[in-house]
């Protein structure tokens, strides 16, 4: 018996990372033809992360990144998040960290679940951002890092798989914490 | 593995219970039959993709089969859609969609190009018999042809007519084709293509509201007074105003550029939805106990209710998303004062226009809503650009992608369908320009989350580690498209309507002066600015000084002393005196703010404080100040002002060594030692009046200088006048050493009582942590001698 995990990731951003462009490609893949992200169902796609299956329900931030009240219940809804900027435009990997801050303040947490998402790796030669700063950024929040393409279909899977695996991490320790709670008591 | 195929099966259903919905919600002035067949022909594609591919040509049978085309097809198609009555046949809903359309993927004139085209055909095919065309044979199949290119034309026209108004390219092209039926004396032709009796859509043009009927019924701007319901309309009627101006190439360009640069309209729009949140929350946190937050939040809930009835999704969504907001979540002394029917009306609000399941139950209920109704911008915004995305624009050979047209088409038709419908809400101007200026905010969020911990602290055994703001304004900088500040001309303009308002319901005696407790009650409508009732003598002295109007300092406010009030407090200060340089500062004392009177409140950066004048004041009062700017290394009338202001300095200068503490016990030593400092610079005042009878003009920072000429020149004057003058002057400057060693005295005792404070505490935390080792060394034990 296989149970699915159900998980909630928010791909955050500044406007222009590509980050409809990253969830497109995850959740359509070869599907194009039923293109309709009105849909309920639309954002759902099922993952199999180190022989588990689960469910990933994906909320695109893209469009609502100006709407300060929105980005607020994202965060609170969100389980997993996806931290994308454009490795082309410097601005928006210093937007990123004003965005984290956000996140742990609305869930009241540092440990909450992230990967730090360089997208466009595909515009090598436009490159404002180096690897090594986004790796430096990453290590220094304990959290993954990956540069991907949503244009070639570079890493894009891999990050949804990695911010899985960060869920299952994450959660990990809270129960390790209950159970020391109850032999105290 | 059971359990999956029934999850999978679940999912399918869903799916197609949702596509249903979907497709009976794209119908909006469309019938029910063309819904259907709608879903038939989606069904018949989806089955028959594969044969067909991607020759388009050959398989039309008009309407949505297409999966592509190019222009000159989509116009014949639309032709082919109508019949010789000008009836639409087949699929009604695929004209509408190509006039709607074509926008995103060529100028409107191209499209009307077009169909001149088509009207000027000389095919002989579509007319083979010996024919002389003449346009009263009712026969002749080229002519009918024609008929049905203006039938075409005319229900462009009628289904936007706001395209020929605001299009003049496109009108030329209209105007063309009308000369065109002249020539050919048709005379029904041309009364078709006729344009000259549209309705204006100047309104879509302006940014700003313009300013309608005025109402004469009196109502209150008080937000006290005010009902939900009537709150919530007005919001709707502004909400509805600024909505239906953002035109189509607006949505585009944004769905194409996701930037707001050069789109004032959304831009506009998206402040009033900020603005909105801001509000709601600065309103529940300007009140200072949880019993009246309570009550705020209470209230609007009960305006979120109403808005909801109002099918007002937009701002539901703004004002829920203040609510659930986390700087007012996180109030629970707050909630625990809310009524139990409040909290589930609020949830379930929240949960309503969740993003679960892509907005899912917003989708449902926005699809049941009748009539008037305003969508939820954002969530519409984010289809736009996951389409765009997804979708290109052409297919590979150059046709245009009409799939996309399709589905872009369900997105805009509930965006725009404000254009062509109004609220039944009788409009309040006053009350709506009221709205406008308080909705005008100018917080960061992260200014709002500081005080909403200013209200209620943290509580500090499970406070979560808090991310120390790395950056200063960081959330303004991430919203950067957005620049919330009005234009001074704007601002005159609101301003001006507002104090209007004001003054009509509020001047009961007509007299053009409202009197302070008129005023107090007022300026409860504009959270923190309500200080503006505080315009006591000292402030409102030197602003009327200024304007030669002193004989007013009675507590009267005339209109124009309001208007220049809200201006000066808005516009960052109009003339340079006003001008301060602010620099952040951390102060060691409980210091008040020049502005609005309260405490600058938090550990560190707690206010603003001048580099010329030395006034403190908060981050969001800086800009509102009104007081002169008056440099303290000149000669001023207010000596006590820039003494305080010395040893603030002094305060100053040692923050980097000085540890802060946060317990109420420490706060109040250090409230105490502020007040002894208070009485200093008093005590050295009188003085200095009784010994010399000196002006109070020296400022501080003269007293170096007369102790330089006191050191130097001592033995080289010997006139008696002058040595009695200088006497005096080192008798001065001593009265001042001494009061400032005093000063200097009680801060060390003050410093002293803080280290001994911190020491108390290291030793308690110390005890804790023992206490807690041992304890945890306890249960070990405990646990090993279980086990064993």
């Amino acid at each position: 018996m296989i149970k699915m995990r159900e998980y909630k990731v928010v791909v955050l951003g500044s406007g222009g990372v590509g980050k409809s462009a990253l969830t497109v490609q995850f959740v359509t893949g070869q599907f194009m033809e039923k293109y309709d992200p009105t849909i309920e169902d639309f954002y759902r796609k099922e993952i199999e992360v180190d022989g588990a299956p689960s469910v990933l329900e994906i909320l695109d931030t893209a469009g609502t990144e100006q709407f300060a009240s929105m980005r607020d219940l994202y965060i609170k809804n969100g389980q997993g998040f996806l931290l994308v900027y454009s490795l082309t435009n410097y601005q928006t990997f210093q937007d990123i960290k004003p965005i984290r801050d956000q996140i742990i303040r609305v869930k009241g947490s540092e440990k909450v679940p992230l990967v730090l998402v360089g997208n466009k790796v595909d515009l090598e030669s436009e490159r404002e951002v180096p690897t090594s700063e986004g790796k430096a950024l990453a290590q220094s929040w304990g959290v993954p890092f990956l540069e991907t393409s949503a244009k070639s279909k570079h890493n894009v899977d891999d990050v949804f798989a990695e911010v899985v695996r960060e869920m299952n991490f994450v959660q990990l320790p809270d129960q390790k914490d209950a159970c020391c709670t109850c032999v105290i008591v | 593995m059971r359990q999956y195929g029934v999850e999978m099966a679940r999912f399918t259903s869903a799916k197609m219970n949702k596509f249903r919905r979907k497709l009976s919600s794209l119908g909006g002035s469309t019938d029910k039959d063309a819904v259907v067949s709608k879903i038939e022909l989606q069904n018949r594609r989806l089955s028959s993709i594969s044969a067909n591919g991607m020759d388009e040509e050959k398989l039309i049978v008009k309407g949505q089969l297409i999966k592509a085309a190019s222009l000159e097809k989509l116009a014949m198609l639309c032709v082919d859609c109508f019949d010789d009555a000008g009836e639409l046949q087949d699929n009604p809903f695929f004209p509408r969609m190509v006039f709607l359309m074509h926008k995103w993927f060529v100028p409107s004139e191209e499209l009307a190009a077009l169909f001149i085209n088509l009207y000027q055909t000389r095919d002989k095919s579509i007319c083979k018999s010996p024919c002389q065309h003449k346009p009263s044979d009712q026969n002749c199949r080229l002519n009918r042809f024609k008929t049905r290119v203006c039938y075409t034309v005319r229900s462009w026209i009628s289904e936007f007519p706001m395209h020929f108004d605001l299009d003049p390219s496109l009108a030329r092209e209209i105007r063309n084709l009308q000369e065109l039926t002249c020539k050919d004396s048709a005379n029904n032709h041309k009364l078709l293509v006729d344009i000259s009796n549209l309705p204006s859509y100047d309104w879509m043009r302006a940014v700003s509201v313009r300013n309608s009927v005025k109402r004469s019924h009196k109502v209150s701007l008080v937000f006290d007074h005010l009902e939900p319901h009537e709150l919530a309309e007005q919001i709707t009627v502004l909400e509805y105003k600024i909505f239906r101006r953002i035109s189509f190439s607006d949505f585009r360009n944004y769905a194409i550029h996701g930037k707001l640069q050069d789109n004032p309209r959304l831009e506009r729009s998206i402040m009033l939805f900020n603005g909105l949140s801001l509000w709601v929350q600065c309103m529940v946190l300007s009140k200072s106990t949880p019993q009246y937050r309570a009550q705020v939040i209470t209230k609007f809930v009960n305006v979120a209710k109403a808005l909801r009835q109002l099918q007002n999704f937009n701002s539901l969504m703004a004002v829920v998303g203040g609510l659930s907001h986390s700087s007012i979540a996180r109030l629970t002394k707050t909630a625990s004062h809310l009524p139990p029917e409040i909290n589930k009306a609020l949830h379930e609000m929240t949960e309503m226009l969740s993003s679960n399941g892509n907005f899912a139950n917003y989708r449902k209920q926005l699809s049941e809503c009748k009539g008037f109704k305003i969508p939820i911008l954002g969530v519409h915004l984010k289809d736009l650009i996951a389409l765009h995305t997804a979708l290109h624009d052409k297919v590979e050979n150059g046709l245009l992608n009409i799939r996309k047209m399709a589905q872009l088409a369900v997105v805009f038709n509930e965006l725009i369908q404000l254009q062509s419908t109004s609220p039944d809400i009788e409009a309040n101007m006053d009350l709506i320009n009221t709205l406008k200026v308080s909705l005008d905010l100018q917080y960061s969020e992260e200014e709002i989350y500081e005080l909403s911990l200013a209200r209620e602290p943290r509580e500090s055994a499970s406070a979560p580690p808090t991310p120390i703001p790395s950056e200063k304004p960081v959330f303004a900088d991430w919203a950067s498209g957005i620049t919330p500040t009005l234009d001074s001309d704007t601002l005159k303009k609101h301003v001006h309507a507002m104090v209007e308002a004001v003054y009509k319901n509020y001047d009961h005696d007509r007299d053009g002066y409202i009197s302070h407790q008129e005023f107090d009650s007022i300026a409860g409508n504009f959270p923190f600015i309500d200080s503006f009732g505080i315009l006591d003598a000292d402030h409102f002295a030197r602003q009327l000084k200024t304007f030669d109007e002193v004989k007013h300092v009675d507590g009267m406010i005339s209109k124009e002393e309001m208007k220049m009030y809200f201006i000066r407090a808005n516009c960052h200060a109009l003339s340079s005196g006003f001008r301060h340089d602010f620099v952040e500062t951390t102060y060691f004392k409980p210091t008040y703010c020049e502005h609005c009177s309260g405490l600058l409140w938090g550990l560190i950066k707690q206010g603003w404080k001048c580099r010329d004048c030395a006034i403190s004041c908060h981050k969001h009062c800086k800009e509102l100040v009104v007081v002169e700017c008056r440099p303290r290394g000149s000669v001023s009338s207010c000596p006590q002002s820039s003494n305080t202001s010395l040893l603030q300095d002094t305060d100053t200068s040692r923050a980097t060594s000085a540890d802060e503490q946060s317990s109420p016990r420490g706060t109040e030593r250090r409230r105490q030692s502020s007040r002894l400092r208070h009485l200093t610079p008093v005590h050295q005042s009188t003085q200095t009046v009784k010994d010399s009878g000196i002006s109070l003009m020296d400022s501080a920072s003269s007293v170096n200088l007369n102790m330089e000429y006191n050191d130097d020149e001592v033995f080289v004057d010997e006139d008696v006048g002058s040595l009695r003058d200088r006497l005096r002057q080192s008798e001065e400057a001593r009265a001042k050493l001494v009061s400032e060693n005093q000063t200097l005295q009680t801060e060390l005792a003050s410093a002293h009582d803080r280290i001994k404070l911190l020491q108390s505490h290291i030793g308690q935390i110390r005890q804790h942590t023992v206490s807690f080792i041992l304890d945890q060394m306890d249960i070990l034990k405990m646990q090993r001698d279980t086990e064993v």
